[in-house]
């Protein structure tokens, strides 16, 4: 292969970046569901011709630009399969959870690049659809999903445009089986435009530069960010390092095996590579979808987790992602296990579950790397909330954030997206301003932070009450595990969610409720998780404590209770 | 008339006096006294007017770029703020948007957690609640609590209080109603509302900027007192007016009540100052591009408007800003910029930089890491003699000891090395103007690059070759720009109102009624500065997006009583917008009026030209020939270059590249291959075409 000059691969390097940026960019300008524009649940990036990561966009949710290898890799295999070769003008769209893609939600639209009739890299964005044709409205809280063919419409390599026509079939089935298809359809639309987008960019890079110059200059980058990743394994010592933590599985189910559910997480430490071992995971239910796709979930929390730890972007600064960064972790799940399962086992509402292996993979790394680790972080919880309006539907995703615990030299972020998410809330003023909608109350839960030398972070209460029928259905966790202390700090508080009913009557919610009516003046009330403490509580400094009391998230007395 | 513009800088306070009468035109530099910076502008503008023979009490006009707000955000220096907001949203300003800063770190802080602009103990609740779509009060203001609420924050010691309530964009009332309790408890306190700085929807970030503006408030308050205080004790009669963010300037009380208009002003005044150099060369099209010790910023301006920040791309410090102001983007890449090789191996340049101290290793101040200027010096691209006019040598050994290391390190020549550094960091820079430009459905290569700062005239060149844009535009004082640009701007004021109206149902009367009501608001406001109904102008505009949509785009809106055919007119604007910035439309798609603008213009007399040099020669202007080395045809040459004195090229005079132009204020660099001339309105044009 070329070798390239260190100034070239500099300017390449840069040019690349800057073209995920602007695929992002638009994507997130154009879309129209909030869940991508406000939310920022997309992915976009560029691949080489096999699907190995060039770039990310980086204002992008991680859970959607990790995945985009798998994607692409899977169409390859499926369209040669078929013996349907790859065109110039294709646009190819892509959801199998089993080939790549995190879930079905998650569209994938894939346009090649061709230089003088060669395949040379992959232009692609990812987004999350409000709707994607499953049992109940909504893309997520669809927890009683019994297999694949549940969870909604599948695509496996199905080409939306061939060689640059409009395939109107393919559109024709999509507006006839999705829910709220003018907002899922504008969203794929700007999806293809900018995906379109990168690809054109893309190619007028390699015809600055050569199509030699980029690629040398595109391996000199994954081999960059392997070196700093083997240079962070290899200052570990090596050993094999154990943690545990469960997720909630389904509370309401009286078989315990249904319920509360193992993940288990071993790093084993060897000179400058890494396996992350999954063995002693619960092992999947076959009829429930909180299972994890290996390739696009598991996989993308294993990796973030270890770059967030070992390549932490405050102390390393940013560092490329790309499939270099991987290389040096080998990740094993046993066939039929949660982290693994076995096709068609649903997958849909596997988000928190993803997130909790993410945290359980940072309790293994805490007994290395303590003080580049925070306490177990609150979950997420993800509510659908739909109705119809003049017969057509409306559908509106919240994600709850979690906390993060503490941490070696500072508290745990309150209130906050945690690990793999990093998604945005809505504003108050958006969400009433479009849906029958009113949000009471948005503010800190009070005396419910773990104690610890750096204490947790705080959750949020957030109030809805519904001004019209409707309907909502919730996937979340972390209702009925506390996150773990650290090092002598206290576990932290769990979540809640509470149906009130106009007369006062309230029902107690599990982490995961299927399609639910509720009627106008109904209100959901939500506790969300506060973080892990970190280190003994009495070491916390005096200072500090006030400071928490003087700014009322804690009272007087139950300072003293747990800080002495 | 008679004026002075004076600018603050962080080293420098820059001025420049102009008599636009006799075309008489001065300019200074003192140095920043950042305790007081008032004490330099004072000092400044005496020493300023002692130059220039004129009296104090002459001056009609003090034009004044001040980094008060700004830097009292970005120290954290600012007041003990308090808060008065709905029951039950006592923390929007803690949990923000809920997003971490950074995807990938465990130990990142939040900067409106870790620093709260208001922290908790102050932030006070009240019963009231407004409900869209028209803010229709659905439970009344508790005036006991808003009573009870500003005499807990009184006995706190409480300086400033925002109030900031749901929905006050639709209806102000509560707010008002609030804001007067606030200060009949509180008469010395510095009291705003949410509506009042920044009336438009999304609650975290409107807040977020009335607490900035409670944070900044008493600190504005006293420097402009102050400063108005001692332009008087000075004899100076004329009026002062102070730049804002928007790119206009404003008077001292809108900026006293509004302190959170002047937090992005120390940029505008530069891109106004490089734009009005171009215009003056007859171009329309332009990039301005001002390069610093650590920073490029970049603005884009075509026809005399410049291209404005939508509401959500703004922040200062981490913390979102969501006011009307210049779209300026600014990347870390000056000529303190260092270079290094990374942990990983890679060739990096910036964004960390040398500062002023120690700066360089040429500064010879004790820098001991290769930075740009270093590379230049290497090069021979810099004059080790007469550098700033000669106020400063430059160690050139010093430069080739850090410059040699860095070529070691990655196992290249050294000027291999230099000319890398330049390389990528014109490569960053590049890609930052692509980022404004190309993906914006904007071609550079129409435009002209006006390469200003220190160091733009250094990069200018080499960066147009990069986007092929065909010509430079080096201002003749390049320095000194944006003091200049302060005398170029008029009086201007934004006012807006949140609309959510879709076009398949808009109601005109609502739309009318809006525009007239804001539009006779500013020309209130204008008339209270001074500035008559006939020096007035207005431009309409609204922020739409296809209904689902979270981003909008700025449209123009027709003036006058509007009717269907002209909103019909609007609409097909939106779509032909939406594909130059996205290259798609959804012409099926309805679109939302997500908020009507006007922004008014009170013009007053300003720069009209730059006195005009005559006489001389090129000849008379060369000082020497030197050895400089630049890339062609891929490789690197030595080239025998001609070094100028800039001050002493006549208007017309025409020549090749390369040469190096030396002024007090810049070094230009003419690459070979490229021409340059001296344009009548003073500034040099490098035209680059036949360069690659």
């Amino acid at each position: 292969m070329t070798r390239i000059d260190p100034v070239t691969a500099a300017v390449i390097q840069g040019g690349l970046e800057n073209i995920a940026i602007e695929m992002g960019h638009k994507l997130m300008r154009m879309s129209y569901s909030s869940i991508i524009r406000e939310s920022e649940d997309f992915g976009a990036a560029l691949t080489d011709a096999d699907g190995l990561q060039m770039c990310e966009c980086k204002m992008s949710t991680p859970l959607q630009s990790g995945p985009i290898p798998g994607y692409v890799r899977n169409v390859v295999a499926v369209l040669k399969d078929r013996g349907d070769p790859i065109c110039p003008g294709d646009v190819i769209m892509h959801n199998d959870p089993y080939g790549g893609a995190s879930h079905g939600p998650d569209v994938a639209f894939c346009v090649p690049v061709f230089l003088d009739e060669v395949l040379i890299g992959w232009s692609v964005t990812t987004a999350h659809h409000l709707d994607i044709g499953a049992l109940s409205p909504g893309s997520c809280g669809i927890v009683d999903a019994v297999d694949t063919y549940a969870e909604g419409l599948q695509f496996k390599a199905i080409k939306v445009y061939d060689r640059g026509q409009k395939n109107e079939a393919v559109w024709h089935i999509l507006r006839a089986n999705i829910r709220a298809q003018e907002l899922v359809v504008g969203d794929m639309e700007a999806q293809i435009e900018s995906a379109r987008i990168g690809a054109a960019r893309f190619l007028e890079l390699v015809q600055q530069y050569g199509h030699d110059n980029v690629t040398a200059a595109f391996h000199e980058l994954m081999d960059y960010s392997e070196r700093l990743m083997r240079d962070a394994i290899r200052a570990l010592p090596d050993g094999d390092y154990s943690a545990t933590t469960h997720i909630d599985g389904f509370l309401d189910d009286p078989d315990p095996t249904r319920s509360r559910l193992p993940l288990v997480v071993t790093l084993k430490v060897r000179g400058d590579a890494l396996e992350v071992d999954l063995t002693g995971t619960a092992p999947q239910i076959p009829d429930k979808p909180i299972n994890m796709p290996l390739v696009g979930t598991v996989d993308c929390a294993v990796w973030l987790t270890i770059r967030s730890i070992l390549l932490d972007s405050v102390t390393y600064g940013a560092i490329p992602q790309n499939s270099g960064l991987t290389r040096p972790i080998t990740i094993v799940a046993p066939e039929g296990c949660l982290a693994n399962p076995i096709f068609p086992a649903p997958v849909i509402a596997r988000f928190c579950p993803g997130n909790q292996l993410a945290d359980t993979v940072m309790k293994a790394f805490s007994q290395v790397v303590p003080q580049q680790v925070s306490g177990g972080i609150g979950n997420l919880r993800v509510v659908a909330i739909s109705g119809l309006k003049d017969g057509n539907h409306w559908v509106h995703m919240e994600i709850m954030e979690g906390s993060y615990g503490g941490r070696y030299g500072l508290d745990g972020m309150d209130a906050v997206d945690t690990l793999y998410a990093n998604t945005r809330n809505n504003p108050v003023e958006d969400i009433e301003s479009h849906i029958p909608l009113r949000v009471e109350r948005y503010e800190l839960r009070e005396d419910a932070m773990a104690p610890g030398r750096w204490r947790g972070g705080i959750g949020t209460i957030r109030e809805f009450v519904f001004l019209d029928d409707a309907g909502f259905s919730l996937e979340g966790d972390g209702h009925a595990f506390k996150p773990w202390g650290f090092d002598g700090g206290a576990d932290g508080h769990v979540a809640s969610l509470t149906l009130v009913r106009p007369d006062g009557t309230e029902q107690a919610l599990p982490s995961k409720v299927p399609y639910f009516k509720v009627n106008a003046g109904d209100r959901l009330v939500s506790y969300g998780p506060c973080g892990g403490g970190y280190g003994d509580a009495a070491l916390r400094a005096p200072e500090a404590v006030a400071a928490d009391v003087a700014e009322g998230l804690i009272s007087a007395d139950k300072a003293r209770e747990l800080f002495g | 008339m008679k004026t002075v513009g004076v600018d603050v800088g962080g080293t420098f306070t820059d001025l420049i006096y102009l008599d636009t009468a006799t075309e008489a035109l001065g300019i200074h530099k003192v140095e920043t006294t950042p305790d007081d910076p008032s004490i330099g502008v004072i000092t400044g503008i005496k020493s300023l007017c002692e130059l220039n023979g004129v009296t104090p009490s002459d001056v009609d006009h003090v034009f004044h770029g001040t980094t008060t707000a700004t830097n009292a955000v970005l120290e954290a220096k600012g007041a003990s703020a308090g808060m008065i907001t709905n029951d039950g949203f006592r923390d929007i300003l803690h949990i923000g948007r809920h997003q971490r800063v950074e995807h990938y770190s465990i130990m990142q802080e939040l900067p409106w957690q870790s620093r709260p602009l208001i922290k908790r103990r102050y932030r006070k609740t009240v019963g009231g609640r407004l409900v869209p779509p028209t803010g229709e009060e659905l439970a009344p203001l508790d005036e006991a609590e808003v009573r009870a609420a500003a005499q807990e924050l009184l006995e706190a010691g409480v300086d400033s209080v925002a109030i900031c309530f749901l929905f006050s964009y639709l209806n102000p009332a509560h707010e008002l109603r609030a804001q007067e309790i606030v200060q009949e408890v509180m008469p010395d306190a510095f009291v705003t509302t949410s509506a009042s700085i920044s009336p438009q929807f999304r609650e975290f970030e409107r807040f977020t900027t009335a607490a900035l503006a409670a944070f900044v408030g008493p600190k504005v308050g006293t420097y402009i007192a102050g400063l108005e205080d001692a332009l008087r004790s000075l004899g100076v009669k004329g009026d002062l007016r102070v730049m804002a963010s928007n790119g206009g300037v404003a008077t001292p009380r809108m900026v006293t009540e509004n302190p959170a208009l002047t937090l992005m002003s120390g940029l505008a005044a530069g891109v106004l100052g490089g734009a009005w150099v171009g215009e003056k060369c007859g171009r329309d099209r332009l990039i301005t591009f001002d390069i610093g010790g650590t920073s490029a910023d970049i603005g884009i301006s075509v026809d005399g408007v410049f291209s404005e920040t939508d509401a959500r791309s703004t922040s200062i410090a981490g913390f979102p800003l969501l006011m009307p102001m210049l779209d300026i983007h600014t990347i870390g890449a000056g000529g303190g910029s260092i270079a290094y090789v990374d942990k990983g191996g890679a060739f990096r340049v910036g964004p960390q930089s040398a500062g002023a101290v120690p700066g360089p290793a040429a500064y010879g101040k004790g820098g001991d890491q290769p930075t740009v200027t270093d590379a230049n010096l290497v090069l021979g691209r810099l004059e080790p003699s007469d550098f700033l006019g000669g106020d400063m040598g430059l160690d050139e050994a010093a430069s080739d000891a850090v410059i040699s290391k860095l070529a070691t390190e990655l196992g290249i020549d050294k000027h291999e090395a230099a000319e890398g550094v330049l390389t990528i960091l014109n490569a960053n820079m590049a890609n930052a103007i692509r980022s404004r430009t190309v993906q914006k459905g904007i071609d550079p290569r129409g435009f002209a690059l006006v390469a200003m700062g220190g160091a733009g005239p250094l990069h200018g060149a080499e960066v147009a070759a990069m986007l092929q844009i065909p010509e430079v535009i080096v201002p003749p004082f390049p320095g000194i720009t944006s003091a200049m640009g302060l005398l170029t701007a008029d009086l201007k004021y934004d006012a807006i109102r949140t609309q959510f109206q879709v076009s398949t149902a808009c109601d005109l009367d609502r739309v009318n009624r809006d525009f007239a009501d804001m539009e006779a608001q500013l020309t209130e406001r204008l008339a209270d500065d001074g500035i008559s109904a006939s020096n007035v102008t207005f431009s309409r505009s609204s922020d739409l997006r296809y209904v689902g949509q979270g981003y909008e785009l700025k449209v123009p809106f027709p003036d006058g009583i509007i009717d269907a055919a002209g909103l019909a007119e609007v609409w097909t604007t939106f779509h032909k917008v939406h594909a130059a910035e996205y290259g798609h439309s959804f012409e099926a798609s309805p679109i939302e009026v997500v908020n009507l603008r006007v922004t008014a213009i009170g013009s007053h007399s300003k720069l009209e030209k730059l006195p005009a040099r005559s006489g001389g020669s090129l000849d008379d202007a060369l000082l020497y020939t030197r050895d400089s080395i630049f890339r062609e045809d891929g490789a690197l040459k030595t080239f025998e270059t001609s070094v100028y004195r800039r001050d002493a090229l006549p208007v017309g005079t025409t020549f090749d590249g390369p040469a190096i132009l030396l002024q007090k204020d810049s070094t230009t660099v003419v690459p070979p291959g490229a021409t340059a001339q001296v344009d009548p309105s003073g500034s040099l044009i490098i035209t680059l075409e036949g360069r690659t």
